[in-house]
Formats: C-alpha cells, structure tokens, sequence
C-alpha cells in the first residue's frame, strides 16, 4: 500500500467506521424484530397489533412474556459472549483464545450443573446458577492459568492445554450427571446453548449483570489495546500488564458465566465473533469492543430467529410438533460452514 | 573406572528392550486379574482357573460378563491407539486425533437417531446404522478435503464436519425424552457395559482386514512423517499414501466406535505414551506399543468404570478423560523439559536433529507448530496477529 492511499485511508476511516455501528444497530434491531415475528402460535400480523397495544390477552402473553425476554436475552447473551472472545483474543494474545477453549465455558458449564445436580440451585433460583456458573468459569480459567505456567506466551501451546482443561472439565460434567441423572432433562439445555423458554426473570438476572461487565470491560479498552501490542510495548506506554490482564481475564470469566448461566454453551460465538469484529473495525479495541458486542447480538440472535423458522418449517414438513432446533445447533453449524470455507481457502493458497 | 556421569540409571542385569516388554506384559497380565476378579462375586486369583473352566453362577459371570468385556476394552483400546498414532504421523500433528475426523460424530448420529425418532428396525440393522455413521461421517471429511491433500485442510475439514455432525446430534438431544438422553449420554462417553461375546466377535472380521493393512501402512508413515516433498524425494506418492493412512484409521475407528461409544482421549493419549516409552524409533517401532498403551489405558479404565460407584456403572470415557488428561499432561510437560526433547519429534524436528542446529531447530519449531495446530483458530485471520496492531 502506498503512502497516499494509505493517508487517504485514515481520512476515511472514521466515516466508515461510523457506518458501520449504524449498520450493526439496524442489524441488530433486525435480528430482534425477526426473533419477535419467528414463532408458530401467532403470525406477524398479531404481533404488530399487540406491540400498538391491540390483540387478545393470549397474543398479548405470548408476544409480550415469552418473545421479547426470549429477543432481549439472545441479544444480550450474544453480546456478553462476543465481548468475552474479544476481551480473552487480545488479554492473551491469542487468536485461538475464546471461552470455548480456555477452560471457561466447560467450567461454567460444570458449575452449572453441579449446583443444580447437588440441589443447591435451580430454575426456581437463577441467581444462585449465575454464581455457580461464575465460580466454575473462575476456577477452569484458573486451572489453565496454571497449567500453562511459564509457557502463557505461546498460543499453540496455551491453545493444547486449553483442550485438555475443556476435555477434563467435561468429564468432571459427564460425572456429575450421571450420579444425579433425574437432572439430565433439565440440564442439557446448558450443554447445547438454547434460549427456549426464558422469560422475564432471566432478563433481570441478566441485564444488569452483563451491563456492569460491559461497562468495565470498556474502562480496560486502552490498556487491552496496548496489550496487543506486546507486552513490551505496553509496559513501555505505562501499563501494569499483569495487572490489566489479570482484570481483563476476570471481565471476560464473568461476561461468560453470565451468558453460558442463562443460555448455556453456544458453540463457536465466542470464538468467531472477534475474528470478525476485528477483521471489519481493525485493531482499536475502544472501536472494537462495541463492535463486538454489537456482532455477537446480530449472530445470537439472529441464529434464534433462524432456529425458530427452521424448526418451524421442519416442523411442517416432517408433521411432528416436537421438534424444536437449538440456537446452539444453529451456531456450531455455522462455525461448521466458516471452519470449510477457511480450509478451502487454505488449500487454494498453497 | 567409574559410570560414565550420563548413566541415567544404575545398570540392571535386564537390557531395557527386554525389560519394557516385560513390564508392559506385567501391568496388561495385571489389569487383566483385576478386570476378571473384582466385582460381585470377587474372586481370589487362585479360584480363576476354577471358575473359567467349571459352571454354575460364578463362572457365568466371568466367562459371559466380564471376559468379553475385557477382550473388548484390549481390542477396542489397541485399535483406538493404533489409529491415533496413524493419524498423528499422517497428519504431522500431534493434536490430531480420532475425534477431529468426524468418524465418531457420524456414529453417534447413527445411534441416536432411531432411537429419537422412534424409527421401528430390525435389531440386526442397528449396529449396521453406527457403522454406517461412523463410515460416512469418515468419507464425508474425506471427500472434503479433496481426499487427503495437505494435513492442515483434513484437519480443519475433519473439525468442519464434527462441528456439523454435532449439531445434528444436539437437535436430537433436545428432541429426546429423558431415558433416550441418558443412553444417547452414556454411548456419547463410551461405555462397555453389558457387552457381550456377540460384540467382540462382530469386530473379527474388521479386524481381519486392518491388521494386515495397518503392517503394510507403518513403514510409509515413517516417511510421511517427514514432510512431504522428502517424502515424495523418497519416492512416495505422497497423497495416495496418506489417503491409505487416513483410510485405514477410518477402518480402525468405525467398528469400535460402533460398538463402545468414542472412548475420549485415547487416540491421543496411547501415541504420546508409545513415543515417551520407545524414543528412537520411528512409526514402525511405535505402533506396537501404541496399540499396547492404548489397550492398557481402557481397560486400566474400564476398572473404577465399573467399580468406582458400584452398582452404578460409569462411563469408561469420563475415567479416561478424569484419569488420562492428567497423565497426557504430566508426560507432555516432562516431555518439553526433557534435554533431547525424545519422542516429540513432530516432523518439523527431524531436519535439523543434528549439530549446532539443534537449537535454531528448537525455537523454529514453535512457528511451525503454531501453524499447525492452527487449525484451531478457524477464522484467524490477520485480525489475530499482533503485529497488525502495531501497523495501525
């Protein structure tokens, strides 16, 4: 690249940049809006007349307890997840860094499951899930952290231990289950990621817990920036990386435990969205994170939106009422499809 | 005159090649008295021979219950290791195991859908749909990573495929009522309860095809392991002997995954164990001790499976995942520490194994693996890399 092109670059980049968050925001509005109409008991016609404040009182439950905390929470969630890859790539230096494969979602998951295996927590008491998700998401980044010991620099490395954390978190899981199997039912929405049936209480769960990470997450975007760059550098610019690392690894534990708490362990969000976040908004995580954010709502929910139509067209289609796609089903095969478009395309370069 | 100072252990009168066989013979000799005697009846050794020959409720139980089951944990943990360490130097990476071909998916699929959607089959189909799974799950990565043609794309695929697979079968774990899940669970974890002679010798003839193959296979691997332009310097065609490999670990995976369920963690944990236990030698030399570890690994396993929560049987996988990960990470650990780095040699190594080179190989090995095991980072692209930072 040129020197001109490159000046003329800058020019423009804060317009795009600009654009690009409207876009994302309708985006997301759009992914809310199908999330709201997707559904088999009310076509889109009953919706619109409920939100202008018309409809019969079942409309109005469904649209108003069961879609828009089902909308809220997907979005949320999603933006919970996408911050925590993002927060978790940079802190690490490591783009295969997401909660998926650094011990924080499988340990969420144990924690989860555990406290409603052993009795301590339920449906009937959500936030007692949060905790418990948050202190197994603490503990399985804490047993990478150390494992990996002196070797946290290198990627592939971390990325090997990761693995094996995930691998023996999960059969610490399998355990679990199986001594309190009468659970199982109820608890293998949180190893699939479905956001099915919540409602008003999640969203109060979830929300503000999400919106105090989130707020904190941002206040780190500058060191995390530098951090980027290398612990050098940002020790030259005057960061305490231990330090700034150490609170963004907490950011990131607790943005998922919320996330994999309510809605469980949505496959590849957590590692694709940063990618994405920052192929399109470049390195400045002050830009980035929202961006991410942002990203990880849009794929959330509109997934959910997708796994609504398609359980419903399937559901027409094979003549069975119980059939019912997961959103988790609906991400991990649309990691699936980028996993062989980015395989092709390693074939073609060689 | 004294030792030489880099003895590393005081010399016994039995020369290491004899004394390692041996010991393995030994714990494989002792996994397996275990295995037939405790239990309910638990059996004095002495009364083995008694109860094996003789009848009545005692000798059926450890020659109808818990013989077959051993035989199947040996023959299902030796295939299991023998087609990881296949994979490993096909593929020239040490992550590479059964798992990321997409074989296990498909035959989990293959279970779990009869038994969720109610289909009525005659039972002798059932086993045949496992199968059938497994081989098309394997075939399907295969075919998509234009069969075989460089080990970071079959890699990548295979994730692809189990990644699609999975989300099949999670459709499925949500369609299932609550009895369906605890069996699709336990199969998903790999289990050997209740299997009987019918399972063990319903793997005869897979074996009877896989064996001969796999000798053919082990002095090929040895070449592919050291990249494919001096394998094919050699004389190797290389993708065609790489199809073969993955082929054959197809063929090595699908019957005893059909039959136990994906048993995690040995397909990665027996290679590393062979390579730790037998140093200088190549592919060839570690098949054999691969198939061993891996035998020793499941039914060392199968062992607190069956005991640890008696009358409650687990799942073997979840012991090997408990048990093997922490194993697998010691040696790795002790493995990067060690002065000569034996064993862990993964291709990358093998051209610069002599001189002063040695160390230059060491710290160019990391970018190389990064490489490799890059398949983990899907969508990596130059967002990743720190230096794009600093441009900015």
């Amino acid at each position: 690249m040129t020197g001109a092109t490159q000046a003329a670059a800058a020019r423009r980049a804060p317009r795009r940049t600009a654009r690009l968050f409207v876009l994302l925001a309708l985006l997301a509005l759009a992914a809310g809006c199908a999330a709201l109409v997707a559904g088999r008991a009310l076509p889109a016609s009953g919706v619109w007349e409920v939100l202008r404040g018309g409809g019969d009182p079942t409309s109005r439950h469904i649209v108003l307890n069961l879609r828009l905390p089902r909308a809220l929470v997907a979005l949320v969630a999603g933006a919970s997840l996408g911050l925590a890859g993002t927060v978790l790539q940079s802190a690490l230096r490591n783009p295969l860094a997401g909660p998926e494969v650094t011990g924080v979602t499988p340990g969420a998951v144990l924690g989860a499951v555990a406290a409603t295996g052993l009795g301590f927590a339920g449906w009937h008491s959500p936030a007692a899930v949060v905790v418990a998700a948050g202190l197994g998401g603490f503990a399985g980044a804490g047993l990478l952290w150390l494992l990996a010991g002196r070797e946290r620099g290198d990627p592939a490395q971390t990325a090997v231990y990761g693995v094996l954390v995930s691998a023996v978190l999960s059969g610490l899981t399998a355990v679990v289950l199986l001594v309190a199997p009468g659970e199982l039912g109820s608890v293998v929405q949180w190893l699939v990621g479905s956001t099915e049936g919540r409602v008003w209480p999640h969203w109060r769960l979830l929300w503000p817990w999400a919106a105090v990470w989130a707020a904190a997450t941002y206040a780190l975007a500058a060191p995390l920036t530098l951090l980027r760059c290398g612990d050098e550098q940002a020790a030259a610019a005057g960061v305490h990386t231990g330090r700034a690392r150490i609170a963004a690894l907490v950011c990131a534990v607790a943005l998922t435990a919320g996330a994999v708490s309510v809605v469980g362990a949505l496959g590849f969000v957590g590692l694709l969205v940063p990618h994405l976040a920052f192929a399109l908004l470049g390195a400045d995580l002050r830009t980035v994170l929202p961006g991410a954010a942002l990203l990880g709502a849009v794929v959330v929910c509109g997934a959910d939106a997708g796994a609504q139509g398609l359980s419903q067209g399937l559901a027409h289609a094979l003549d069975s009422d119980r059939l019912s796609v997961p959103v988790g089903a609906v991400t991990t095969c649309a990691g699936a499809v980028l996993l062989l478009i980015v395989a092709r395309r390693r074939v073609d370069d060689r | 005159m004294s030792r030489p100072r880099w003895s590393p252990r005081p010399a016994s009168a039995v020369p290491p090649a004899v004394r390692r066989p041996l010991a393995a013979a030994g714990l494989l000799l002792a996994v397996a008295l275990c295995a037939l005697c405790l239990g309910t009846p638990s059996l004095s050794p002495a009364e083995l021979p008694g109860a094996l020959g003789g009848s009545g409720l005692t000798s059926t139980v450890v020659t109808e219950l818990r013989l077959p089951r051993l035989v199947l944990a040996l023959v299902a943990g030796a295939c299991l290791g023998a087609a990881g360490l296949v994979l490993q130097e096909a593929l020239r990476n040490p992550l590479a195991v059964p798992e990321m071909l997409g074989v296990s998916s498909g035959a989990a699929l293959g279970v779990a859908a009869p038994l969720v959607l109610a289909l009525s089959l005659p039972a002798a189909v059932e086993p045949l749909l496992a199968l059938g799974g497994a081989a098309f799950g394997g075939v399907l990565t295969l075919l998509a990573a234009g069969f075989g043609r460089s080990p970071s794309a079959v890699l990548l695929t295979g994730a692809a495929v189990a990644a699609a697979l999975q989300a099949a079968l999670l459709v499925l774990m949500v369609l299932a009522d609550q009895l369906d899940l605890q069996l699709i669970y336990r199969y998903l974890l790999g289990s050997l309860s209740a299997r009987t002679w019918d399972d063990v010798t319903g793997l005869g003839p897979w074996l009877a095809v896989s064996v001969p193959a796999l000798v053919l296979c082990a002095p090929v691997l040895s070449v592919l392991r050291l990249g494919d332009d001096d394998a094919r310097a050699v004389g190797v065609r290389v993708r065609r002997a790489r199809l073969a490999a993955l082929g054959l670990a197809v063929l090595l995976i699908a019957p005893v995954v059909a039959v136990c369920g994906p048993v995690a963690w040995v397909g990665f944990l027996a290679p590393h164990l062979a390579r730790r236990l037998r140093p200088g030698s190549g592919a060839a030399g570690w098949l054999p001790w691969s198939a061993v570890c891996g035998a020793l690994v499941v039914a060392g396993a199968d062992l607190p499976a069956r005991l640890a929560l008696a009358p409650v049987e687990t799942p073997v996988g979840a012991w090997t995942a408990l048990l093997g990960v922490p194993a697998g990470v010691v040696l790795l650990r002790r493995g990067d520490r060690g002065p000569a780095r034996p064993g862990r040699g993964v291709g990358n190594r093998v051209h610069s194994a002599t001189g002063p080179a040695v160390r230059d190989g060491e710290s160019g090995a990391v970018p190389a693996r990064n490489r490799e095991a890059a398949y983990r980072a899907p969508a990596a692209p130059r967002a990743g890399v720190p230096g794009e930072a600093v441009r900015e």
